[in-house]
């Protein structure tokens, strides 16, 4: 780097040290920072505990304030809600009767489902929630999509434990501290999940897009087999997420796959479930640096 | 650092107020780093790196807010909050004060425009990178994605200035 005309060092030694050991200073940071860097690349278990260490200090942070925000959003949604409240409670009691019926008829589909399965001799795999807790934050900063989840290992929550709400799949655990995770989401671009559409069972590879949606691509290739409006579900295959769980809607075709959007909103959904890995010993595998 | 070499420290401070009003500037970088911890809870990652903004504004304002090492610190206490991989904001930011080095050394005169300019080249080789990063650990999204992200960063940026504007006034008792 070239000395600045302007303004040489001159004679004084006590400046012309002072100068050059600022550069170095400011060099030797960038090596560090590189060193860190590479090793983040190679091996990110490395940063485990201190990451975990920060997520633990800064989670409560962002849990305390996304309290505030539910507080004010459920105060004007209430005022929203009880400004059509007549027209709401006929909608909603048309609704109910026709929720009513389907659920007669699902539970009669369970029934026999039960009974077949017993007839072959299958044994169900329950999946059992291990933590509850909320999305409270996000990586709104980076293209990376990461969520901060309010439970930890305390909670026994451990990294590549999948995450699910009601509506459907968030992503999986990839670091978690002692009373926080971090949850990477299906709509970040590492996050391949092998899914399969719930019409007609074709097994797809769900990826994400960074945006907030989702890339679907059938396994074979050949015809397109969505429509807008499929509905795609996790396969179980691979053993990280459960089988069944609802991941996206299909919203635009492209040439070789479809545009999804994901059933389950972070910002939206107030609670999130983490489950047990599908199969344990994916877990293993998970944890790994090229999985990450 | 050149010029902050020459200059006597007590320069550019007023009286007794000196180590106070020194540390503020990285202060407000570890602030705007803070600013990730806001429970938003976004499904792109648009929102502008406040941390990097608040430090290049500084280091365009002035050619000496901090000795250029502290940049490796503050960039870990960034990645820390933010949940970057550690290391990207500690190499970038001491890039940072590298390149303005190389800047302040070639530049004779700057208004506000060229300013601006350099903040967005900055920010672009900051996205760059990040976007470099984010590949190589199997997110690799179309570079268009995160063209948003610069352009929201760039328009963010003159926000940052004014703010470190004011605060490089209030400090100074001015």
């Amino acid at each position: 780097m070239a000395a600045p005309a302007g303004s040489r060092p001159g004679w004084s030694r006590k400046a012309q040290y002072s100068l050059f050991f600022g550069l170095v200073a400011a060099i030797g940071g960038l090596v560090v920072g590189l060193i860190l860097l590479v090793l983040s690349l190679l091996a990110p278990s490395a940063y485990a505990g201190i990451r975990g260490a920060a997520l633990d200090v800064t989670a409560p942070v962002t849990g305390a304030l996304n309290e505030v925000v539910v507080t004010a959003q459920g105060i004007v949604g209430g005022a929203g809600d009880y400004w059509n409240a007549a027209e709401q409670n006929a909608s909603l009691k048309r609704e109910r009767t026709a929720m009513r019926r389907q659920i007669i008829r699902a539970k009669a589909v369970l029934q026999e489902n039960a009974q077949l399965k017993a007839a072959l001799g299958l044994r169900e795999k329950t999946s059992q929630a291990v933590a509850v807790g909320r999305i409270v934050g996000s990586s709104f900063e980076s293209s990376r999509r990461f969520g901060i989840l309010s439970v930890g290992r305390g909670d026994g929550v451990m990294p590549g434990m999948p995450v699910r709400t009601a509506d459907g799949l968030v992503g999986r655990v990839i670091e978690a501290g002692s009373s926080a995770a971090r949850v990477l989401l299906v709509s970040d671009r590492s996050n391949i999940v092998p899914a399969r559409l719930l019409r007609g069972g074709v097994p797809v590879i769900s990826t994400g897009r960074g945006d907030g949606t989702i890339d679907v691509r059938p396994l074979e290739v050949g015809r397109n087999p969505f429509k807008r409006g499929d509905i795609i579900v996790t396969s179980g295959t691979g053993g990280l997420y459960p089988p069944l769980v609802p991941i996206a809607r299909i919203v635009r075709l492209d040439d070789d796959g479809a545009l999804a959007v994901p059933l389950a909103d972070p910002a939206q959904s107030s609670f999130a479930i983490v489950e047990r890995a599908f199969e344990p010993a994916a877990l293993a595998v998970a944890g790994t640096p090229a999985n990450r | 650092m050149a010029r902050s070499a020459l200059s006597s420290k007590q320069g550019a401070f007023k009286g007794g107020a000196v180590s106070a009003a020194s540390y503020i500037p990285a202060a407000t970088v570890v602030a705007a780093s803070a600013l990730s911890l806001l429970p938003i809870v976004s499904v792109t990652g648009w929102w502008p790196n406040a941390g990097f903004l608040m430090l290049i504004a500084w280091r365009l304002l002035r050619i000496d807010p901090w000795p250029a090492w502290w940049a490796a610190p503050l960039g870990f206490i960034n990645d820390l909050l933010t949940g970057a991989p550690i290391g990207l904001s500690v190499t970038l930011w001491s890039a940072v004060m590298l390149a303005m080095e190389f800047v302040d050394s070639r530049t004779q005169w700057r208004d506000y425009w060229v300013e601006w300019a350099i903040a967005t080249i900055l920010i672009t080789a900051d996205c760059w990178f990040d976007w470099q990063i984010a590949g190589l650990m199997g997110a690799p999204v179309p570079f268009l994605h995160i063209v948003p992200a610069i352009v929201l960063s760039m328009f963010a940026f003159p926000i940052a200035a004014m703010i470190v504007a004011r605060l490089d006034r209030w400090r100074f008792g001015r």
